[in-house]
């Protein structure tokens, strides 16, 4: 056994577990009462997500300036969240399409999880646009419907481009769940004894009868989806690089951000991903599912992304001494050495440097390490967003109008309510809908498939 | 047909024509459509809406329903009362202006009210009057607010309880009859008295109540220049200064830009030498002074120096220029005086010797002006110098500044105080006069007044004076009273109401000529009013014998607001010996505080005014607040920094008070604004700033404003202070000079200009677009700023506060960056701290044609005009804040709140306060962006106008109200597709450049690059 051999595949499902065992294994915490730790994680989810509505409370009621915004830093927060959750959302599409195109067999037992991340994580993405303008009774402003004034939004405003972007990525990341969710519906209504979750299931699978032809149409809008939404998820968070982009702002304007963005939410979204089901496989027992193996390839993708996003730190810096202009190249520098140096400095710390332990395959396999290392990368990917957003704007063009930005009690609620809002739909989802595809893991068990080896 | 049959056999009772007698067929099927053909041409279906009748109609009860049903929760508004009775030169919807005289400070300038439908809602200069030429201060503009001030005392008071009008004149009246029988003394303290009719009425009053003593007090005022002119030429009327015609001026601690003597009158004559557009024909400014004041940002020359000094720089100058030749003899004494003196100032050398060749080389086209704080000594000095420079003929005889009852020695106060301690006053009047603020501490006023039984205080409302006082008489708002001026010899000004007093009021000179008739009854509204008119006729009008009756001649110089007359002045004579009459000066080696007074609070009658407590200061940008301005020098020997508390003692008392590091300060002066602190007044000025006046001392050895050798410790404790903008250290090499290197600011010099007019645009290079150019025909409007005429004095700022409804925010607000000015004034400085030369630079929407903010707004509210306005739709705005980051110049003010029912307690939040809103202006309300409109409501009504008069609109029918206020005219509004306008000749100027043009976003601001009148290089 000394000798590896290259040519065969490594199992995707340690041990292959029989069939019948991987159905009770997943559909078991939906079949079972939550226990005290779940009571107890959904306290303290409630509790944040208590401090969000507080915080918005305020917010609707006195207005935007609760928050720290000011003068020159009229996004910060925010609109940092909002660009946070929106990449955080990006691993979800990336695992269940990209990889599903390159027939990555790896994916199976962390696609529907990434997924369910996915909608939650854009979901609460998709509050901050709602909730940062000031009259937020008037956000139905935002999308275009015919009215007696002939009045239209301005669909040059790459503002309304992301009201687009993000709520296609949205719905589609949606429909494609759900499609995947339907033969594991079929599943879970053959198994349910319940009368009320009988009904849900049966409505929700759509009359699936596990039959060959239904597996053929099932297999190909499948697939047609994630050719869908495969190019959705590289535009997301191109689209949602424009609101800065297409601006004129040092800092902002800069042509390297739609991949730079892309790399940097592929980057978070495997981190929290990642951090997640480190949990989620030990307290459920899939640890033969979602295997080491899994994580270590999802923390080579977080190498991979995190060495881009250095990159791109360092080809700023040099196209804004290249470019000549001294309002760039100020802007540069001042994020390295101005008054939000501290906040550069632990992006580059978390984002550049920590990744780099990914290099050693003992760090890449040690759980208790990786959850650091990506939980550094989350955090370093928040103050990437402050780093463009805040830095930028406190010191732009004219020295006369600079200005720090300090947040305040109010940003901070909203901030930890956001990850109370999150997380308590994940914890739903756990005790909800099954978290790993049940049919997806089934088909690739060890000698599921036919072959010809034996033959 | 139907029709038709009927009414075939209906007899028909009316016909139009014989065709319709006979019902002409042709007529019939005209008839059949409602209207002819071809008038309905245009009304095309296909172009409405969808919505079919029925729908509407049903849409309409729903609506209604919900209306109805769902908002009924609305606010009472108040009564609506229609004008059924339209008052006689009302029209709903047209301003009405009245000319009147400002009552701010002592400078009586002339200004025009605006009201509409019956209240007044802005100050402005009135454009004919001699003296301030249409021009106002910040103090003005901003005054308006004082009349609706809810803090105003609204009902008479005794010993703090409500009481009646006819109570409190009967009390009064006894008062003063008991003291005049039993011959103790009655006291009336008065700010400087600055109308014949009031000086009249005070020696009517002092007739019926013979024991009656008048002082006159000031907080600084012109007493120091007064009484030195006194001295050197025997009168206390001193001439104005015809600045306009002076090549060298030299200023000494003098602010005369800033809010010295009548500053608007003094900009716009200094101004009129920097003028760019035909022949540049510059003055030279050169500033001596210990702090960095409004003038000094403008020196081509700044000698810092400490204000004890003064003395000595002067007597070194008069050397200097004496020995370079006089044809004048002087006396021995005299030489020695200047002789013994020790002129060795350990200055630098090469400014003071640029400074002594042109004032020599300029007899007689030179002036040499000193503060209004400097002691009486160097008054005198000053005096002399001018004189041996051959001064005269820039000595404006025909304009002196007059004084009606000299103001109050400090013998005679100190007096005043023991006798109110020993129990001879009776009665003390306070005429709309703080004295317990004012005075120094240790005068002990306060403690004296408290003694006194007839403490009597007029005044608008409660200060540290009427606190004290038994009897708290309100009065009349200035733009509710009569009144007239002739501070300025050969301008007689008058003042008339605007306004019905709002409150149970009185005009505070009909309360005193009630006192003067002994009878309580007698007192009518108009009583004040007759008298003036009275005066008017017997004085002034029969002075300058009209051939008008005097009705006719009332009416008309009502109208104008002011009369203008030949005064006899006599050109007095120099009393060389005032020089050695002065006591002899005496060297100081210590920290020396300086006391100037405040840009906007003036002597403290300003603090309960939110918008002036919120212009930012000209050169610090610090609002809110008032602080010592020290050396950066001296922060580094005390090690403190902006925030840090100083202790600061003399005379045996000490006081606190927060510092900021100014560049350019005099390595040894500590300069501390006054007017701050109040203790006694609304919620607006309640604990804003420091009073410094404690400091002061009744045992002055020259000037109370120079306090020598003080003692300066840090405490270790800290004071917010906020500022509009950030303070850098001029020393950090990180963000040095990034004003020029950005080409914020461009200047040059007037040599360097004369040689080469084209030197801004050398290193121009073209900016092309990749999208195709909007064409703009027609009216386009534009803007222009002379940064050569420009002071900072802020007026500007102001007077778009009060036109554009922009509200007070507090000063919580303004240290988050909230602050909602439309207008700014940017202070940039270069140099060395301790020499910084200071550039400033008005900024306000740009109303770019390519505008960045407009392309990035999701909901089309901020878009262009066809008249090339950058407009916001405020109604469409739902507040994302996308257009104010993407805006370069960062002039967009978002509503981060309902500021108007933030502000401390919703102050400004009631009936009355809302009475100062421009009604063509919106009110924002939170959620909102706003700027800068270029006044679009003033643009509106010209277009309006011109169509009521059948004619094109054209650049010059609209003046911004900035441009309105603009003292020295640097702003230019108007059509720059009109060749001949004023506009397109300034953007074509050579010296015409755009803020961040390299950005191709087409600014439609232009701003005219400053000239510094520098010697060449090398001289």
């Amino acid at each position: 056994m000394s000798v590896v051999d290259y040519t065969q595949e490594l199992s995707v499902v340690e041990g292959k577990p029989a069939l019948r065992s991987l159905d009770d294994i997943i559909s078991k915490p939906l079949e079972t009462r939550p226990d005290k730790k779940f009571y107890i994680a959904l306290s303290i989810t409630l509790s944040m997500l208590g401090l969000f509505v507080i915080g918005l409370g305020l917010t609707f009621w006195y207005g935007i300036g609760m928050w720290g915004n000011n003068n020159p830093v009229g996004w910060a927060f925010d609109i940092v969240n909002f660009v946070f959750w929106v990449g955080i959302g990006h691993a979800g599409t990336l695992i269940s399409a990209i990889l599903f195109l390159f027939r990555q067999k790896w994916r199976t037992g962390i696609a529907r999880f990434a997924e369910g991340m996915t909608i939650f994580a854009v979901m609460t993405a998709l509050l901050f646009p709602l909730i940062h303008v000031g009259r937020p009774w008037l956000d139905g402003w935002l999308m275009p419907y015919p009215n007696q004034h002939g009045l239209w939004v301005n669909f040059t405003s790459p503002l309304l481009w992301d009201v687009f972007a993000v709520s296609t990525y949205f719905m589609v990341s949606l429909i494609f769940w759900y499609v995947g969710l339907i033969p594991d519906f079929a599943t879970l209504r053959e198994r349910t004894s319940t009368k009320i979750k009988k009904v849900i299931y049966s409505t929700f699978s759509l009359g699936w009868r596990f039959s060959n032809r239904h597996w053929q149409h099932y297999e190909m809008v499948y697939l047609i989806l994630a050719g869908f939404a495969t190019p959705l998820v590289l535009s997301v968070h191109t689209i949602v690089s424009f609101d800065f982009a297409v601006s004129i702002l040092p800092g902002w304007h800069t042509t390297i951000f739609p991949p730079y963005f892309v790399a940097g939410a592929v980057f978070s979204g495997f981190a929290m991903v990642q951090n997640v089901l480190i949990f989620v496989r030990r307290i459920f027992n899939y640890e033969h599912i979602i295997t080491l193996d899994t994580l270590e390839k999802m923390n080579k993708i977080m190498l991979v992304t995190g060495s881009m996003v250095g990159y791109a730190y360092a080809m700023e810096f040099f196209i804004a001494w290249y470019s000549g202009v001294q309002p760039e190249q100020f802007t540069f520098l001042n994020r390295a050495f101005g008054p939000y140096a501290w906040a550069y400095w632990i992006m580059v710390t978390c984002n550049v440097i920590t990744p780099q332990l990914f290099w050693f395959k003992k760090i890449r396999r040690s759980i208790p390490v990786m959850f650091i290392v990506a939980v550094f990368v989350n955090v370093g990917m928040w103050f990437e967003r402050f780093v463009i957003v805040v830095t930028s704007l406190s010191r732009d063009y004219l020295p006369s109008s600079w200005a720090y930005y300090k947040p305040t009690y109010v940003d901070a609620m909203i901030l930890i309510g956001s990850f109370g809002f999150f997380f308590t739909w994940i914890l739903l989802f756990t005790k909800a809908l099954p978290v790993v595809s049940i049919a997806e893991v089934k088909a690739v068990v060890d000698d599921a498939q036919p072959t010809h080896k034996d033959h | 047909m139907n029709e038709n049959r009927n009414s075939k056999e209906l007899k028909k009772e009316y016909w139009k024509s014989l065709k319709d007698y006979n019902n002409d067929p042709d007529l019939l099927k005209i008839k059949a459509n409602e209207f002819l053909e071809g008038v309905t041409e245009d009304f095309d279906e296909s172009k409405l809406s969808g919505l079919s009748r029925r729908r509407f109609i049903a849409l309409l009860t729903a609506s209604t329903a919900f209306a109805a049903t769902a908002c009924t929760d609305y606010r009472d508004k108040g009564e609506i009362i229609p004008y059924n009775k339209r008052p006689e030169e009302i029209k709903p919807g047209k301003a009405n202006y009245y000319a009147s005289t400002c009552n701010g400070c002592a400078q009586s300038c002339g200004i025009l009210v605006k009201t509409r439908e019956g209240r007044p809602i802005k100050i402005d200069g009135n454009p004919e009057h001699p003296i301030n030429n249409g021009k106002i201060c910040s103090k003005g503009q901003a005054s308006i607010l004082n009349l609706y001030d809810p803090e105003r005392l609204k009902e008479p008071l005794i010993s703090g309880r409500k009481s009646g009008w006819e109570n409190i004149d009967k009390d009064v009246i006894t008062l003063l009859d008991n003291a005049r029988k039993n011959n103790k003394e009655i006291a009336i303290v008065t700010s400087k008295v600055i109308s014949p009719t009031v000086k009249k009425l005070l020696d009517d009053f002092k007739t019926k109540y013979s024991s009656t003593k008048i002082y006159s007090i000031e907080l600084v005022g012109d007493k120091l220049r007064s009484e030195a002119w006194f001295e050197s030429y025997g009168s206390y009327n001193y001439p104005a200064i015809k600045f306009d015609q002076a090549n060298i001026i030299l200023s000494l601690d003098s602010d005369f830009l800033g809010n010295e003597g009548n500053f608007i009158e003094n900009m716009q004559k200094y101004s009129s030498k920097r003028d760019v557009v035909d022949k540049v024909n510059f003055n030279r400014l050169y500033v001596a002074e210990g702090r960095m004041s409004a003038t000094g940002m403008m020196a081509d020359y700044r000698i810092s120096i400490s204000p004890d000094r003064q003395y000595q720089f002067v007597m070194m100058l008069i050397k200097e220029v004496l020995k370079s030749g006089s044809s004048i003899n002087l006396s021995n004494d005299i030489i020695n005086r200047i002789n013994s003196t020790n002129t060795d100032l350990k200055i630098d050398r090469s400014k003071v010797n640029l400074l002594l060749k042109d004032l020599i080389a300029n007899k007689g086209k030179s002036i040499v002006y000193a503060g209004d704080t400097l002691s009486k000594d160097v008054q005198v000095a000053v005096n002399f110098l001018n004189e041996i420079l051959g001064i005269t003929a820039l000595y404006d005889y025909s304009s002196v500044f007059k004084t009606f009852i000299p103001y109050a020695k400090n013998e005679e106060i100190i007096k005043l105080i023991d006798s109110m301690n020993n129990g001879n006053v009776d009665v003390v009047i306070h005429l709309d006069t703080n004295p317990v603020f004012i005075l120094p501490g240790d005068m002990g006023y306060e403690a004296a007044l408290k003694k006194v039984s007839g403490a009597i205080s007029l005044t608008e409302s409660e200060n540290e004076t009427s606190a004290v006082c038994k009897f708290v008489l309100p009065v009349n708002n200035q733009l509710e009273s009569w009144g007239d001026s002739n501070i300025r010899a050969g301008v007689y000004s008058l003042q008339q109401p605007v306004i019905a007093p709002i409150f149970n009021t009185r005009q505070k000179e009909s309360v005193l000529l009630t006192w003067i008739s002994g009878d309580p009854s007698v007192y009518k509204d108009d009583l004040y009013h007759k008298y003036l008119i009275n005066s008017f006729n017997t004085g002034i009008y029969s002075a300058i014998k009209n051939s008008a009756d005097e009705k006719t001649f009332w009416y008309s110089a009502l109208h104008d607001g002011f009369i203008t007359f030949n005064e006899e002045n006599k050109i007095a004579n120099f009393n060389f010996n005032s020089l050695t009459n002065q006591s002899n000066f005496i060297e100081t080696n210590g920290y020396t505080l300086h006391l100037t007074e405040g840009y906007f609070v003036g002597d403290g009658r300003f603090a309960n005014n939110g918008w002036l407590q919120e212009v930012p200061h000209p050169v610090s940008k610090v609002s809110w607040d008032n602080y010592a301005s020290i050396s950066p020098l001296l922060a580094k020997e005390l090690n403190v920094d902006m925030d840090d508390v100083i202790e600061l003692s003399a005379n045996g008392k000490t006081f606190n008070v927060p510092v900021v590091v100014q560049p350019g300060v005099a390595e040894k002066t500590i300069n501390i604004e006054l007017g701050y602190g109040r203790t006694v007044v609304g919620d607006v000025g309640k604990g804003v700033g420091f009073n410094p006046i404690s400091l002061m001392s009744k045992n002055l050895s020259s000037s109370p404003f120079v306090i020598s050798n003080i003692t300066v410790k840090k405490t270790g404790d800290k004071h917010k202070l906020v500022s509009t903008q950030e303070h850098h250290s001029l020393d950090d090499t990180f963000v040095k000079d990034f004003h020029r290197i950005r080409k914020i600011i461009q200047e040059g010099t007037v040599e360097g200009y004369k040689k080469d007019p084209h030197f801004l645009h050398h290193e121009k290079h073209d900016i092309f677009g990749i999208t195709r150019e909007h064409k703009y025909t027609g009216v386009k409007w534009a803007m222009s700023i002379d940064l050569n005429k420009c002071t900072s004095c802020t007026a500007c700022v102001t007077s778009c506060n009060v036109e554009n409804n922009i509200p007070v925010v507090g000063k919580d607000q303004v240290e988050r960056g909230r602050e909602m000015q439309w207008m700014r004034i940017d202070r940039y400085y270069s140099g060395t701290p301790d020499d910084p030369i200071v550039s400033n630079q008005p900024m306000l929407c740009q109303h770019c044609d390519n505008a960045p903010c407009e392309n990035v707004c999701p909901v089309n509210a901020t878009n262009h005009s066809p008249d090339g306005l950058n407009q916001m739709a405020y109604n469409r705005c739902v507040g994302t804040r996308y257009c104010s980051n993407n805006c370069p110049y960062k002039v967009r003010r978002y509503n981060f709140f309902d500021f108007r029912d933030h502000f401390a307690d919703e102050y400004y939040q009631n009936n009355l306060t809302a009475l100062v809103n421009n009604p063509e202006v919106t009110v924002r309300s939170r959620g909102v962006m706003e700027k800068c409109t270029f006044c679009i409501q003033r643009i509106m009504e010209a277009r309006s106008d011109a169509i009521t008069e059948g004619r094109e609109l054209k650049g010059s029918d609209v003046v911004t109200a900035c441009q309105q206020a603009c003292p020295t005219n640097a702003i230019v509004f108007g059509d720059m597709n009109d060749p001949e306008s004023k506009i397109s000749k300034m953007r074509d100027h050579n010296l015409a450049y755009h803020v961040l043009e390299e950005l191709n976003i087409k600014p439609n601001v232009t701003y005219i690059a400053k000239l510094r009148n520098t010697h060449p290089e090398g001289n």
